[in-house]
């Protein structure tokens, strides 16, 4: 059965092949703009380099102070004595990663100026993040209360500063007049790792701001690693608890919010998050909204072609109808058929979306950010593919097949 | 003959009910993406304000760990007459965080004659800011020492703020602030040009221009320098040392306006392009698709046509009948479309300039009506040219 409607469909598709390129010219562009879409953001979400234990890891970056009375609000990032005398007392995290988002300094070789994401870090930092080292090893944490003036690069530092030798452990590096020894070299990471991109990592105890300011919000984030995914919950529920039992530091503010979040938690909250609100559900919305949006006009035009191609065969649906085929078997027919169109539309979507992601990774765009089209990305374009099959083919089968047999026979 | 179209059109309603939506949504996408192109384009043609070439941008972070005014007082007065000895400086000034291309706002509010006035841009700058930035002057003068100590708090402002608040009427010497509150009068001495400070495609918005006090020292961070054109790369190196060995405890990063000029703008761009790309193969898509329905339809027609070519009708108006019918059809969408679309500066559902939607709402139109007469022209045409007696023999 399945085979025949294939053969049918086929001969259909080769009978007027202007409509059959217009509806695949429509199908796969749709579906590779939403399979580039889904593939930009798989590579946000997933875990990646360097953070692979992502799966068991929440991350702390907002801190906000509410006056409720007067409607004033300061928001901003943790300070370095908030996460190290509230947060570090945490039962549940086995370990605790502190550091500041990077922040941009200069370096010049030869009156070059080299701009460097600079990023201070403990020593626990490095045990969460799985970072590559093509040489050296980070510091520990006796070097770090030492107050050494040692550095990790980034592989991109390496060859800025240095240019192209084969090792720099033991080199010395100077940002803002101050020589760091190299103790280690990194693999780049994409600017999109927001917790964990820098040029240059240094022990925090190096920091030149006053880290140690009594006060709740600094430069600072935290990764709070737990032993299993499983105990997510609870660690942000402790984190919860223990913030409500932090004092604001400041009488002009009566309350403070702060969340133990998980990545995409901590993107809706920049967007779309109030209080302790992580924006979630309006993010989701508005996210499938966007996509309905786009999707609806290549929708419509779809259907709107499917219409034609199935009038034009009404004297075919009239001869199977006076033979006693049901609506039923007619309208299973035609999604068939629809599904089947879909299907090719997706197969030449995949190897658009190929191509695509071959021209964004050569292009270099976000620099060592690379895309790749993975089985959930697959799997989610298949399932795209098979809804618009079914979207675009129900209605127009739907009202062909209810035409009368007489009046079918007769058009053409 | 129009009357009579649009019966033909209404009667068949339910068929080309779903040409009708295509329409209508296409309308949308147009409307959303002319309405954002002319915003642009309008902010595009307005000039820029100042001069960013050859400006240097220097950000540091808390150079003293005292909040003692005094030591900051001589530590600045240290730092400005090493600066001043270097003769590649032309001139430069301390400024707020949110100068020209920094990703950085700052707003304030106050009130005049009894009327709010709210997210106004203000940026605490020098004396000498004017010179560093080459901010054009439109009236009254710039700020001068004499400012620390005069009775009310001196301000410039710039055209626009000046229009939003006064209009045409004269702004010189007004006192703006909230009355109850002696210290917070402000008098006008001034009118800048207006600066796109976001970026050659965004309006430059309300602003108003404090003149750095005693308090503001302790917590500036940004320093503008116009270097002299024609000074070497060197002296970049150099700068960078001078300034680490006066702020040891800071991070210091020098960027330069251009650089930064470009990437402001780039953030517009780059996902302007993307839009355009992708509506642009949306409307490909839409056209393939309004071309090969209307194809068919008219095809279908063809023993219609016949008929009225034997009746004595000619090629020509054949076509401009089949023409006008889907010219007729666009409208119904032209018009739901147009209705949805002036809610926009109906409602203020976004503050801008009215008159972008009003070109954008146009454009929109002319495209659309382009976009359906090209594509029922060549299927008019082809069923215009059927010899009257093949198509009649067909039934």
């Amino acid at each position: 059965m399945l085979k025949n409607y294939f053969k049918i469909a086929i001969a259909v598709l080769k009978r007027r092949k202007f409509f059959t390129f217009i509806s695949l010219f429509g199908i796969s562009f749709t579906l590779t703009i939403l399979m580039l879409t889904t593939a930009f953001i798989d590579k946000m979400l997933s875990p990646d380099y360097p953070d692979f234990k992502r799966n068991r890891s929440l991350y702390v970056s907002k801190v906000e102070r509410l006056n409720t009375k007067e409607g004033w609000f300061n928001g901003g990032s943790a300070s370095y004595y908030l996460l190290d005398h509230y947060v570090s007392n945490m039962k549940i995290p086995e370990k605790i990663g502190i550091y500041t988002f990077s922040d941009p300094v200069n370096s010049f070789v030869n009156d070059k100026k080299i701009v460097l994401e600079l990023k201070y870090t403990n020593a626990d930092y490095w045990e969460i993040a799985e970072y590559n080292f093509i040489e050296g090893k980070p510091y520990r944490k006796g070097q770090l209360e030492a107050s050494e003036l040692v550095a990790v690069i980034s592989e991109y530092t390496k060859k800025q500063y240095f240019g192209d030798v084969p090792s720099v452990a033991g080199k010395y590096i100077e940002v803002d007049n101050i020589r760091y020894r190299v103790i280690g070299v990194v693999a780049n990471i994409p600017r999109t790792q927001r917790h964990f991109y820098g040029d240059i990592y240094l022990p925090y105890t190096l920091s030149k701001a006053d880290y140690k300011k009594v006060e709740p919000m600094g430069n600072f984030g935290a990764v709070l690693l737990a032993r299993s995914a499983d105990e997510l919950p609870a660690m942000k529920k402790e984190y919860e608890q223990l913030i409500s039992k932090v004092p604001t530091m400041d009488e002009g503010y009566d309350k403070m919010y702060s969340n133990a979040d998980t990545i995409l938690e901590g993107i809706t909250r920049n967007i779309f998050g109030s209080g302790n609100d992580s924006g979630m559900a309006k993010s989701m919305s508005f996210v499938t909204a966007v996509m309905l949006l786009f999707m609806l006009l290549p929708a419509i035009n779809l259907i709107n072609i499917n219409m034609t191609r199935i009038m034009e065969r009404s004297s075919e649906i009239g001869v199977r109808k006076a033979f006693g085929a049901s609506s039923k078997t007619l309208v299973y027919q035609f999604v068939v058929e629809n599904v089947i169109l879909t299907l090719i539309g997706g197969l030449i979507a995949l190897l658009m979306s190929l191509l695509g992601i071959y021209i964004f990774n050569e292009s270099d765009m976000l620099p060592g950010l690379y895309l790749e089209i993975n089985v959930r990305v697959l799997l989610m374009g298949v399932a795209v593919c098979l809804f618009f099959g079914l979207l675009s083919g129900v209605y127009p089968a739907w009202r062909m097949s209810r035409v009368p047999v007489v009046q079918a026979l007769k058009a053409q | 003959m129009y009357k009579h179209l649009f019966r033909l059109i209404w009667n068949k309603r339910k068929q080309n009910f779903l040409f009708l939506s295509e329409i209508l949504v296409s309308f949308l996408v147009i409307f959303a993406l002319s309405s954002f192109l002319v915003f642009y384009f309008m902010n595009f043609r307005k000039p820029l304000g100042f001069k960013y070439q050859h400006v240097w941008a220097v950000s540091y972070s808390e150079p003293l760990k005292t909040k003692n005014l005094d030591s900051i007082r001589t530590f600045y007065d240290l730092l400005n007459a090493t600066l001043m000895s270097m003769p590649e400086i032309e001139a430069h000034s301390l400024s707020s965080g949110n100068f020209p291309y920094a990703n950085s706002v700052s707003t304030s509010g106050f009130t005049v004659k009894g009327k709010n006035y709210s997210y106004i841009h203000n940026y605490t700058v020098e004396d000498s800011y004017l010179q560093t930035l080459d901010l054009k002057l439109l009236e009254g003068r710039w700020y001068r020492p004499e400012d620390a100590i005069s009775k009310n708090r001196n301000v410039v402002i710039n055209e626009s703020l000046r229009k939003q608040i006064f209009g045409s009427a004269p702004a010189l010497n007004q006192v703006m602030g909230d009355s109850k509150k002696e210290n917070e009068k402000m008098k006008i001495i001034g009118v800048v040009k207006d600066v796109k400070a976001n970026g050659d495609y965004w309006p430059s918005g309300s602003a108003i221009y404090y003149r750095m006090d005693s308090s503001s020292y302790t917590w500036v961070g940004t320093m503008l320098i116009k270097i002299r054109p024609g000074t070497g790369a060197a002296f970049e190196n150099k700068l960078h040392k001078v300034l680490a060995q006066h702020m040891k405890n800071s991070n210091i990063e020098i960027k330069h306006m251009d650089e930064m000029r470009s990437s402001k703008n780039a953030d517009t761009i780059v996902p302007m392009t993307i839009f355009v790309i992708i509506a642009a193969f949306l409307i490909i898509n839409v056209a393939l698709g309004l071309f090969g329905v209307l194809w068919y339809n008219i095809n279908r027609r063809k023993g219609e046509i016949g008929l009225r070519r034997a009746m004595g009708a000619t090629a020509n108006s054949i076509t401009r009948q089949l023409v006008a019918e889907s010219s007729i059809m666009a409208t119904i969408s032209v018009l739901t479309g147009t209705f949805f679309a002036i809610q926009f500066p109906l409602l203020h559902v976004f503050d801008i300039n009215p008159m972008v939607y009003v070109f954008a709402l146009l454009i929109t139109i002319a495209f659309i009506y382009l976009l359906v007469v090209l594509c029922s022209i060549y299927p008019g045409r082809q069923a215009a040219s059927i010899h009257p007696a093949v198509a009649l023999h067909e039934d």
